[in-house]
């Protein structure tokens, strides 16, 4: 088991140089390992696929327990695959149309709480906000944010005037959002580094314990 | 000063990796022990696992990270893992990618291992389920016929941790670990359609879009990128639930190290833009 692990964190540690290996140029040490990536990915998430939804939402139902009804779903299923065969292509429209209904109207609802009623409820002052300073100014910086933004994105006016200034306003509350947006993707390509090279110096040449 | 800047501005790129290289390097041979201050978000999710009372109703965490996205959301699972199996708070642990089923399987063994927690009673692990806001949807009705059985093949309704867990209403937190949309959707379908108690762990990437669902309380916590994992760490050390010092704390050092590099290449950067973009219009005058 022991010698296993060892042999399994050596072939890791060889396929991360390889990858690490394009930031001096491309070469087939990368190719191959982003193709063996690709390769055993695909292949992965197909057995998973199988094993924890084909068998137990299909298989076992229908020849174990005998519940004929799963049959339905599986054939409208079945049917993503006509697109391969020409004359019957348009059969494809009857499963699609079934999964842009069904989530359509399963995203609608819960969807519209959560990204603009909650959000807009957030934005709005409320009595209890002004009974601490802290929570107020805050409250008035978002507030502000939001019509300065909204605003910035309102082309029906030629940005002039109050208008230019509650635009500029918002350009700027823009600009700090995309910052801590970069911020935060630095962040994780960093995090991302240390990691592998954490396993490379730990797992690999046991350098840190 | 200024030709040696603008030339500065022209380097190879591979110089900049290899800096960049040793700069984490050099942190992670010989630590710097910088302090790690607590943000209010990821001490409210500590605070909230913190208040389960043991043996009780199970939390939730849906792993939802693979490789690529390994270093950040990984310690997150251990960091809480370690939380909740010290108190004997139960744990149900899904997974909504594919890629994460081994990963989300070995954090909870290498955790119950370590507090000698037991399958079936203290942890269960129901694996891969595509599907993703169909499968929130679902454990909204019955978890137990979203998961028929567990990653294992045992049928759910054997499992005695699970007798009494019907959907949401039974478990007292919902933490997805991921590094995509997904944190999103479970707030949208677990938490506004069926008011789960949500806490997300994401990567740094995806954390800015969610600190103004923090602000409308649609999140309850916060663990953001490898710094919120190291910031968990670094709670369930000082509440003396574990005295192991987690991969993010000790990534840290590397982390602030680095950032330091990055700031100083992009105000160079910067500099020497300028300097050969006025060299370029006095070129062009005289």
């Amino acid at each position: 088991m022991i010698l296993m692990d060892t042999v399994w964190t050596w072939i890791a540690a060889l396929l991360t140089l390889a990858i690490f290996s394009f930031l001096y140029k491309d070469n087939p040490f990368y190719k191959f390992a982003e193709h063996l990536f690709v390769g055993v990915s695909a292949a992965y998430t197909l057995v998973l696929a199988y094993y924890n939804s084909f068998v137990p939402n299909l298989i076992l139902p229908v020849f174990r327990e005998h519940n004929y009804w799963f049959i339905i779903p599986g054939l409208l299923g079945l049917l993503f695959f006509a697109r391969f065969i020409p004359r019957l292509g348009f059969l494809i429209l009857f499963p699609i149309s079934f999964t842009i209904g069904g989530y359509a109207g399963l995203s609608i609802g819960p969807g519209l709480q959560a990204r603009l009623l909650k959000q807009l409820q957030g934005s709005m002052l409320h009595p209890a906000d002004f009974t601490d300073p802290w929570t107020l100014i805050n409250k008035i910086i978002v507030l502000i944010g939001i019509l300065g933004t909204m605003l910035y994105f309102y082309f029906s006016k030629e940005h002039k005037g109050v208008l230019k200034l509650a635009t500029g306003i918002g350009i700027w509350f823009i600009m700090v959002g995309f910052g801590a947006a970069f911020g935060y993707t630095v962040m994780a390509r960093a995090s991302l580094l240390i990691g592998r090279i954490q396993f490379l110096l730990t797992d690999w040449l046991h350098l840190i314990r | 000063m200024n030709d040696w800047l603008v030339r500065l501005a022209k380097i190879d790129r591979r110089y900049i990796f290899l800096i960049v290289a040793v700069s984490v390097i050099l942190p992670l041979l010989f630590p710097l022990h910088y302090p790690i201050r607590v943000t209010r978000h990821t001490r409210a999710v500590f605070d909230i696992v913190d208040q389960i009372p043991p043996d009780s109703n199970p939390i939730l965490i849906s792993f939802e990270y693979g490789p690529s996205t390994m270093p950040e959301c990984h310690p997150m699972a251990y960091a809480i893992l370690r939380h909740a199996f010290a108190r004997r708070v139960r744990v149900i642990g899904i997974t909504l990618s594919a890629d994460a089923t081994g990963l989300g399987e070995k954090a909870l063994q290498d955790v119950a291992l370590e507090f000698g927690r037991e399958y079936g009673k203290d942890y269960v692990f129901l694996g891969y389920k595509p599907g993703v806001s169909a499968v929130m949807l679902s454990i909204g009705e019955d978890i137990k016929t979203t998961f028929p059985q567990d990653f294992y093949g045992q049928s759910t309704s054997e499992i005695p941790m699970l007798a009494d867990v019907h959907n949401y209403g039974q478990i007292p937190l919902v933490i997805p670990l991921t590094g995509s949309a997904t944190a999103t959707f479970w707030l949208i379908y677990a938490g506004a359609r069926y008011h789960a108690r949500v806490a997300d762990g994401v990567t740094a990437v995806m954390a800015s879009e969610l600190y103004s669902y923090l602000q409308t309380k649609q999140l309850s916590g916060l663990l953001a990128g490898l710094k919120g994992a190291a910031e968990y760490e670094h709670l369930v050390r000082q509440a003396g639930y574990t005295q192991r010092e987690g991969r993010a704390s000790r990534g840290m050092d590397a982390l602030s190290t680095m950032h330091l590099v990055i700031i100083a290449f992009i105000v160079l950067g910067n500099i020497g833009f300028f300097l050969s973009r006025r060299a370029a219009k006095e070129g062009v005058q005289s």
